[in-house]
């Protein structure tokens, strides 16, 4: 079957603006968006930019907006697109580098800023082994360490295209996964940094980034529960 | 100013579902009812400062276009008021049942509750308007 790409395209040191160009191709209706954006730089130009490295749903690295939502390239296939012409564009709110390549920078700041690692000062127990939790306290976390930080929520977050200071999606999903963790001892420093002028309170519950997530991780509910742990004054289990 | 771009080209081109609709709707009743409270309390505080000009306002609060954004202007009200119930309740009390279908849902809901609680007033109110602006139904 015949289908039409329209991608976005901005070379920083060819063009002053971006613009879309269209090219027409011969796919298949099990194709995967990426598998057409390797047949324009195969048949058209090998200059398009774009960012992959999995191909399968799991680096993270090609999440772009497809016909206006943001997904991963190697999760949405042909066959889920209505339009005889698909329109892809980069992640919106993070600075265009080329093509479809975003600067990912500003969005990892906000990651490290929720101290995405385990906090606890406290000895080892006795046998010098490991810290253990019961299988009910790993699960009070397990859906957000499935995060593979691709940035569909948080650039699909009008908060945070209005506001490029909020922490977004993606960190509260990682400092959630650390404050309801059993082992961690951080809790008030990092309900502190969450409750900050560009914390969780930015949300507005627009629901993109759960709509967005491909890895369907409940993330407006995820920041709901840590705005009531900030209320708490302690992770509200 | 870039992020004022970005805002809106996200808030006119990202196809998002019934949240981002909610999200806009709720700014824009949001908005719209923050202008009409500063509107309404300075030409109250006329009364004491220039009465003349207060009865002059009075008239333009009369006219058919003022008519008209006072009956969008109780829309806002109800849909503010119901979409922000739902937002605090799903927030502060049932985070867990945050989830595609009920985000979805409720926010049809909300929408539907707000204009099954304006249309009698917007009837109520279009009826007062064109009896006095266009001596209707005398
Ligand atoms: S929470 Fe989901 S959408 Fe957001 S960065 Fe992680 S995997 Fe991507
Ligand atoms: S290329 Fe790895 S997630 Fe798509």
């Amino acid at each position: 079957m015949k289908r039409t790409l329209r991608i976005f395209r901005f070379h920083p040191e060819q063009d002053t603006r971006p613009h879309y160009a269209t090219y027409s191709l011969e796919v298949q209706p099990t194709d995967r968006v990426l598998d057409l954006l390797e047949q324009v730089r195969a048949e058209y130009d090998p200059g398009l930019a774009y960012r992959r490295s999995c191909a399968h749903g799991v680096c993270g690295s090609d999440a772009m907006r497809i016909n206006g939502r943001n997904a991963l390239a190697c999760k949405v296939l042909v066959q889920d697109l209505s339009t005889p012409v698909v329109t892809i564009e980069p992640l919106l709110g993070l600075p265009l580098i080329k093509d479809l390549v975003v600067d990912m920078e500003p969005f990892f700041a906000h990651y490290r800023a929720v101290l995405p690692y385990l906090i606890n000062d406290e000895p080892l127990p006795a046998d010098g082994r490991e810290r253990l939790q019961t299988a009910a306290e790993r699960d009070r976390f397990d859906e957000t360490t499935r995060c593979i930080l691709c940035a569909a929520c948080t650039t699909s977050c009008p908060s945070f295209w209005a506001n490029g200071q909020y922490l977004g999606p993606a960190a509260l999903v990682t400092a959630h996964r650390f404050l309801f963790d059993s082992r961690d001892r951080a809790a008030p420093q990092r309900l502190q940094i969450l409750s900050a002028r560009s914390g969780v309170w930015l949300c507005r519950t627009a629901f993109n980034c759960t709509e967005a997530c491909p890895r369907e991780i409940h993330i407006t509910r995820a920041i709901a529960e840590i705005k009531q742990s900030i209320l708490k004054g302690r992770p509200a289990v | 100013m870039a992020h004022l771009k970005t805002a809106l080209t996200g808030y006119v081109s990202y196809r998002g579902r019934e949240g981002q609709w909610a999200f806009l709707l709720h700014r824009i009743s949001g908005l719209g009812t923050g202008l009409f409270l500063t509107i309404h309390i300075v030409d109250i505080a006329l009364v004491y400062f220039a009465p003349q000009l207060f009865l002059e306002v009075l008239q333009l609060y009369r006219s058919t276009l003022f008519g008209i954004g006072e009956i969008f202007l109780v829309f806002c009200v109800f849909y503010h008021g119901v979409n922000g119930l739902r937002i605090a309740l799903f927030d502060l009390k049932a985070a867990q049942r945050w989830n595609i279908p009920t985000a979805r849902g409720s926010a049809r809901l909300v929408l539907i509750i707000a204009l099954v609680l304006w249309l009698p007033c917007a009837v109520w109110m279009l009826r007062s308007l064109l009896l006095h602006n266009f001596g209707l139904f005398q």
